[in-house]
């Protein structure tokens, strides 16, 4: 897709989602139908912008959910869009728990348990136990009953479905903080224009203009490393997904708090929308593994492995002309 | 091709078969390759090894891949000078050292530099035979380079230069440097000033290395006194020297952080021989800066191979490069504090050195100041 393009398609998917901010907007963008042809380049540049979009938009789907499910469901007759994979978080304070982001309009939650597999449980038989809607996004902690979880892929199989599934969860959830954290700049771009102090708007100061151009700069690199993640796809060296994630966590992170000093008082209110989207990006960073979690393991990763963890130039010029 | 695969004197290989054959050609162990991995304190002696290094490049061939038949290169685009400095590293060469201005200067001046010239000039320098500098900031004119004072004046023939620049990188060691002067009123600013080619062989040239806090003696100053350069040595338009500098700059600050970042990730590899687990966040922290340069730089060298120019979007990679100087030089020193402690070993006395540079990385090509602006202005739109 050429830049003018993309432009235009994130530009539709954020009008369809500001229309419906739930999963009937994935549908009418054609997502699912995106997801079996991911090995194409421009499907998944398409399909990781709508995450982008919902993250800007602030929309309340259970999508992330969905594309984690794609890779262990798609075998087994489910529609996309109608099973989302219940996410697993290690809780400090109540051990290890099952998250379903969104809004739970679906038919089954998939459930992974790596050294078993995975099973499948109908929404009608999970306990639903709301934790916050963080940035608009619903978020629930799920419970069943062990006889209601019927398996469906074996661990062997559930291996090769959870490696992928992270890898599109990941990069989808990088995506989707960039978009908030974009969203979450844009209110303090607009306030630096507007807010008038010392006779001036408070963007002309230029403590306040390298505070949002280091945020500008932050959301470049977290953008265009989400984007060469999904680029690469298959293609990219070990790990990269965890290094697009633990970026637009640490940088959606730092967006965010640089914003929120430009807006000063009234970003720390719950009238102003600011905290929807920095909630958002917090939320986004404390599944699939926290910024901090993946920083420190991709350290000791190369400590201990001394694995080069670049893309090689044969990768990187592939599909250029090379 | 060559017993190492190396190309025909006028065969353009495509991307992926001059990797293959420059990888089998490092793999014979060239000398001039050892010798640039060595660790150099002395900054003279890593000019003399660089320069072998791009001699025996440009011989196979290798180093004239990515620059423009017309001019004596093989064709191609910077995606093989890309490829080229990537895979050096990862065969251990410590840095581009003064060749730096290979992918800062040249690209601008074979584009816009009379043409006579450069059929000389490039291949002189890609072979290491004729360095170059680049006579840009002056004692009253830093970040605010349009307030430059250095006059060319007109002369039968050529022009006349009077004036002083600092901070010029590597003017000891080259033939040429790339001036700006004014041609123009002081009040003209950015529009009356030219950028033209001195040879630095001329009578009035006098040149002071200047001894710098790491220990190194690369930037120097440079007076010109009445110095002669004909009018042949015009680069761009008469007055347009402004436009050359921005060119220039967009490479410095663009498409060269893509260049420098794969030394950053051999050296935070080498960081590793000292490494604890305690370190293993600021280790995986250093990891994402590289990568941001890298995702960010390489989408630079695709606007410029296909000629559509980068623009203020440079200043985010270079904000990157600087934010990940520092943070790998951070773990650097985290795993050893012999470089701290004023060790004076050859090894730990270029570790040193770089550590230093990393500390003041902010400052050259555009100051962090200077970037941030850029990016406030141009790119956010701000009052």
């Amino acid at each position: 897709m050429s830049s003018e393009a993309e432009q235009a398609f994130l530009a539709s998917a954020r009008e369809a989602l500001r229309r419906d901010p739930g999963i009937g907007a994935f549908a009418a963008l054609g997502v699912w139908d995106l997801l079996d042809e991911l090995a194409d380049r421009e499907a998944r540049a398409a399909t990781f912008a709508v995450f982008r979009a919902h993250g800007r938009e602030l929309g309340r789907s259970a999508a992330l959910g969905c594309l984690l499910a794609h890779p262990y469901s798609s075998a087994l007759g489910f529609a996309p869009g109608s099973v989302a994979l219940a996410i697993p978080r290690a809780s400090v304070r109540r051990g290890d728990r099952l998250v379903l982001l969104g809004e739970p309009s679906l038919e089954h939650v998939l459930v992974d348990s790596p050294g078993v597999g995975a099973s499948i449980v109908a929404l009608e038989d999970v306990a639903l136990q709301p934790v916050a809607i963080a940035g608009r996004l619903p978020v629930h902690e799920i419970a069943f009953a062990a006889e209601h979880a019927k398996p469906i892929l074996p661990e062997e199989r559930a291996k090769e479905a959870r490696r992928r599934s992270r890898f599109l969860g990941r990069v989808a959830a990088a995506h989707e903080i960039v978009g908030a954290a974009e969203g979450a700049l844009d209110l303090a771009l607009a306030h630096a224009a507007a807010r008038v102090q010392f006779g001036k708007p408070i963007g002309s100061f230029q403590a306040v203009r390298h505070l949002l151009a280091w945020a500008r700069t932050d959301c470049a690199a977290a953008l265009e490393v989400s984007r060469q993640a999904a680029a690469l796809d298959l293609d990219a060296p070990s790990r990269f997904d965890e290094i697009a994630k633990a970026l637009a966590g640490r940088n959606g992170r730092r967006i965010c708090e640089r914003s929120l000093q430009v807006l000063g008082g009234i970003g720390f209110t719950a009238e102003q929308d600011h905290h929807h989207f920095h909630s958002r990006v917090l939320a986004l960073d404390s599944l699939l593994g926290t910024s901090a979690e993946l920083t420190r393991g991709l350290g000791a990763w190369l400590r201990e492995s001394r694995t080069d963890p670049r893309i090689p130039m044969r990768i990187l010029h592939h599909g250029v002309g090379a | 091709m060559s017993k190492y695969g190396a190309p025909d004197q006028e065969r353009q290989l495509g991307l992926a078969a001059y990797l293959e054959g420059l990888e089998k050609w490092l793999a014979s162990s060239p000398p001039s390759l050892a010798a640039a991995a060595a660790p150099l304190a002395s900054f003279a002696a890593r000019v003399e090894v660089m320069s072998a290094l791009m001699k025996a490049l440009h011989e196979e061939g290798w180093g004239r891949h990515g620059w423009p038949e017309a001019l004596g290169g093989l064709g191609g685009t910077i995606l093989h000078r890309a490829a080229l400095w990537d895979t050096l590293a990862r065969h251990g060469v410590r840095g581009m050292g003064l060749f730096e201005h290979v992918e800062i200067l040249m690209p601008t001046l074979c584009a816009l530099a009379p043409r006579e010239f450069m059929i000389q000039a490039l291949p002189a320098f890609l072979s290491g035979r004729e360095l170059w500098c680049q006579g840009f900031s002056e004692p009253e004119a830093g970040s605010d380079l349009a307030s430059l004072r250095t006059r060319a004046s007109a002369v039968p023939g050529g022009y006349a230069i009077r004036g002083r620049k600092i901070w010029t990188s590597w003017a000891t060691y080259a033939r040429w440097c790339l001036l700006l002067a004014r041609t123009g009123t002081p009040e003209a600013r950015h529009r009356g000033v030219t950028a033209l080619i001195v040879d630095l062989r001329s009578p009035g040239v006098s040149v002071s290395a200047i001894e710098q806090a790491n220990g190194t003696d690369e930037l120097a100053e440079v007076v010109f006194d009445d110095v002669f350069v004909p009018e042949d040595h015009v680069v761009g338009a008469l007055d347009g020297g402004w436009d050359v500098a921005m060119h220039i700059l967009s490479s410095e600050r663009g498409t060269f952080a893509w260049f420098r970042h794969g030394f950053l990730y051999q050296q935070l590899f080498a960081s590793l021989r000292h490494a604890e687990p305690h370190g293993d966040g600021a280790v995986g922290s250093a990891l994402l800066d590289l990568a941001a340069v890298s995702a960010t730089g390489y989408q630079g060298l695709l606007s410029h191979a296909a000629a559509t120019p980068l623009g203020p979007r440079a200043a985010f990679t270079k904000l990157l490069l600087c934010e990940a100087e520092r943070s790998v030089h951070d773990c650097i020193l985290a795993g050893d504090a012999d470089l701290a402690a004023g060790v004076q070993d050859e090894e730990t006395a270029l570790l040193r050195q770089e550590y230093l540079f990393s500390r003041i990385v902010t400052v050259y090509g555009g100051s962090q100041q200077m970037q941030l602006e850029t990016i406030a202005k141009q790119l956010l739109r701000l009052p």
